[in-house]
């Protein structure tokens, strides 16, 4: 994949570059605002890793233009937004701008790989029939599933529970957000429901390694495939 | 009052001159009322003198003087006074009466004089006797008069006495009353907490107590400037802190994944560790500034479970790390506050106790309400906080004797601080399994 680190703090920049490039992937570095917006102007990259305090061109300014050009509008480029400051505004400020993550400064880098995998699988999958998860696809066209290329029975709320979890791998969902993915209009579903299903779903994946951990008296997650 | 009361210097003040003004008022009501009763008193005399003088019988040269002791009585006969007569033939020659009795002087028809070493009213009246006329003398002692003289000068007297009187419960509760709205304002200062420099309003405040009330917000104003002057430059050094350090946990993380000898790996993992607790540092410096009294913090609604089910993934983590089983159990409980702060106090809590935890150990994250009280509070079953360090343990930088870990100190007073600046309150309980239950409180939102 093509990166863009935009960050004028030349030892994060390298460090950053460094450990994106370990994950194979093909990573450019600017420590300008202006060069990130014409660099985007020209090439089209996967995901843009862009710091808000930059000097000159701040980096909601930049985000605001690549927003705006045209190639953006028909394919959005992920932005994951990094920041010295936490105020409540600039995380929104920047949200609202477009921009798909944040992190604030200092992070661990086991962390801002998987968020860099994350939103590449996201932005992949946009649009896309086929959700992979290690051994692990969805063909969310013909509603089927396949593991270890075997085909995989999945029922029909088994199935929604797994879309939701595999949206956001690594991250906690909770059991409401579950139930609101997953109930249709008028349907009742309890918390007990839910774990019925993540149950069921856990005896038909664990054996190939895919772990789904319970968060106590909040809801599920799925573990990164190891 | 301590210092001079602005109520015995106000009565100092208006005292004396009221005095005076009453003092001129008496004599001036008391001269004109005991003019026409001193004139009745005389004219009773000179009646008494009239009817003496027509005993004086005039014979061929000479005057003689027949009253029957019988009616001399009855003239002389009075309930409070002596009454003295003097008869005196136009010659000046005595006919008869207490021949001491001494005449006003020149042509005046009374004087006050003294007779028998008493005090002595005289009238002089011409009697007719003959041709021409003789002089009767009717003289009185002053008991009757002194007497009205009193009574007039009590009635003029007293209702100054009460005038004086009101005045005083005047003045006594008038400057109570005018001083309500400094008492007022006293009231509204003293109930702030420290942190709070607002600027006082001076809407309610009488016209007279503007200056002071400016003088007191123009102090407010530069206090708070200085406050917010200090806590812009701590939280702009936390922040430019952060990039660097972010900087050197990527290199040291990349470091780490290469091979290299086990010392130079030990070493670099504790620089790593270094690096992780500097950046807890800055962020814990960082939430203290913002929590200092007066900080410009940006309180709006927020749900105490949302910003515990934000934190959820970054804890999972650290707790996954460290093998222990990490729980919510969480309700709604809105509050009125800083959500960077209270998310700051509630990682500050579950830091704690992953850190002190035992490994495998158990930690439940908690929010809700009791008796309409929202709180936050996180509970583990480590080795627990002993009572006698549970008020030490909130001082910065204080850590518990023989505690294991690479904490800095700051954790649990960056909470109380945080509660403070809510107007909460923090407390540490025992835990249900051994380990404590730390958490913060709020107030009635």
């Amino acid at each position: 994949m093509r990166l863009l680190i935009v960050e004028d703090d030349a030892p994060l920049a390298s460090g950053l570059q460094r450990i994106l490039e370990a994950e194979g992937h093909a990573v450019d570095v600017t420590p300008r605002g202006e060069d990130a917006v014409a660099a985007a102007a020209h090439e089209k990259f996967d995901l843009v890793i862009l710091d808000i305090g930059l000097p000159h061109m701040d980096g909601f300014e930049v985000l605001r233009r690549l927003r705006g050009t045209a190639s953006d509008k028909t394919g959005p480029t992920p932005v994951l937004v990094l920041t010295a400051r936490d105020a409540i505004e600039d995380r929104v400020r920047g949200l609202d701008l477009g921009a798909d993550d944040y992190m604030v400064k200092p992070f661990a880098m086991p962390e801002l790989t998987a968020r860099v995998r994350a939103l590449l699988r996201r932005s992949q999958a946009h649009g896309g029939p086929r959700i992979a998860h290690g051994p692990l696809t969805l063909d969310t066209v013909a509603r089927r599933a396949f593991l270890k290329g075997e085909p995989l029975e999945l029922a029909a709320r088994e199935w929604a529970v797994l879309e939701v979890l595999l949206a956001k791998v690594e991250k906690i969902v909770s059991k409401e957000a579950i139930i609101q993915a997953v109930a249709g209009w008028g349907d009742d579903l309890s918390p007990n429901a839910i774990e019925v299903y993540v149950s069921r779903l856990r005896s038909k994946l664990e054996p190939a390694g895919i772990r789904i951990r319970t968060v106590r008296g909040f809801g599920y997650m799925l573990e990164e495939y190891k | 009052m301590a210092g001079r009361s602005l109520r015995a210097h106000l009565l100092r003040l208006l005292l004396p001159p009221i005095a005076a003004l009453l003092a001129v008022g008496a004599v001036v009501a008391y001269y004109p009322t005991i003019e026409p009763a001193t004139t009745a008193y005389d004219q009773a005399l000179v009646d008494i003198g009239l009817a003496v003088g027509q005993h004086i019988r005039v014979g061929a040269n000479e005057y003689r003087f027949d009253l029957p002791p019988a009616v001399e009585q009855v003239l002389r006969t009075d309930r409070f006074d002596s009454i003295y007569y003097r008869v005196i033939s136009p010659a000046g020659l005595e006919i008869a009466g207490d021949g001491d009795l001494p005449a006003p002087p020149g042509d005046a028809m009374a004087h006050d004089t003294m007779f028998n070493g008493k005090k002595v009213r005289v009238v002089s009246v011409q009697a007719p006797c003959g041709r021409s006329a003789c002089t009767v003398l009717v003289g009185e002692t002053m008991v009757k008069r002194e007497q009205l003289a009193r009574d007039m000068l009590l009635q003029s007297l007293f209702p100054d006495f009460l005038i004086a009187l009101a005045t005083l419960v005047i003045v006594w509760f008038g400057v109570k009353r005018g001083l309500q709205p400094l008492a007022r304002l006293s009231d509204e200062i003293k109930s702030r907490s420290a942190g709070d420099l607002r600027p006082i309003d001076a809407a309610g405040a009488p016209s007279e107590t503007r200056p002071l009330v400016g003088a007191l917000n123009g102090l407010l104003e530069e206090v708070s400037a200085a406050s917010r002057k200090q806590q812009r430059f701590l939280a702009n050094a936390a922040h430019q802190l952060r990039t660097p350090l972010a900087g050197l946990q990527a290199h040291t993380e990349l470091a780490l994944a290469q091979p290299m000898p086990e010392a130079c790996r030990a070493q670099l993992e504790q620089v790593h560790r270094a690096t992780i607790r500097t950046a807890r540092l800055a962020n814990q410096l960082l939430a203290l500034a913002r929590a200092e009294p007066g900080a410009r913090s940006s309180t709006a609604q927020v749900d105490l479970k949302g910003i515990a089910g934000g934190e959820a993934d970054a804890w999972l983590r650290q707790s996954l790390a460290r093998d222990i089983d990490l729980g919510f159990e969480l309700e709604t409980a809105p509050v009125e506050g800083d959500a960077f702060l209270l998310r700051e106090a509630l990682s500050n809590l579950v830091h704690n106790a992953l850190e002190y935890s035992n490994r495998g150990g158990r930690v439940t994250v908690r929010t809700g309400r009791v008796n309409g009280h929202a709180y936050l509070e996180v509970e583990d079953d480590g080795p627990g906080i002993a009572q006698e360090e549970r008020d030490r343990v909130l001082e910065r930088f204080y850590r518990v004797p023989g505690t294991p870990g690479t904490g800095s100190g700051l954790g649990l007073a960056i909470v109380r601080e945080i509660a403070a600046s809510h107007a909460a309150a923090m407390f540490i309980r025992d835990g249900a399994a051994g380990g404590c239950r730390v958490g913060i409180t709020f107030p009635h939102g």
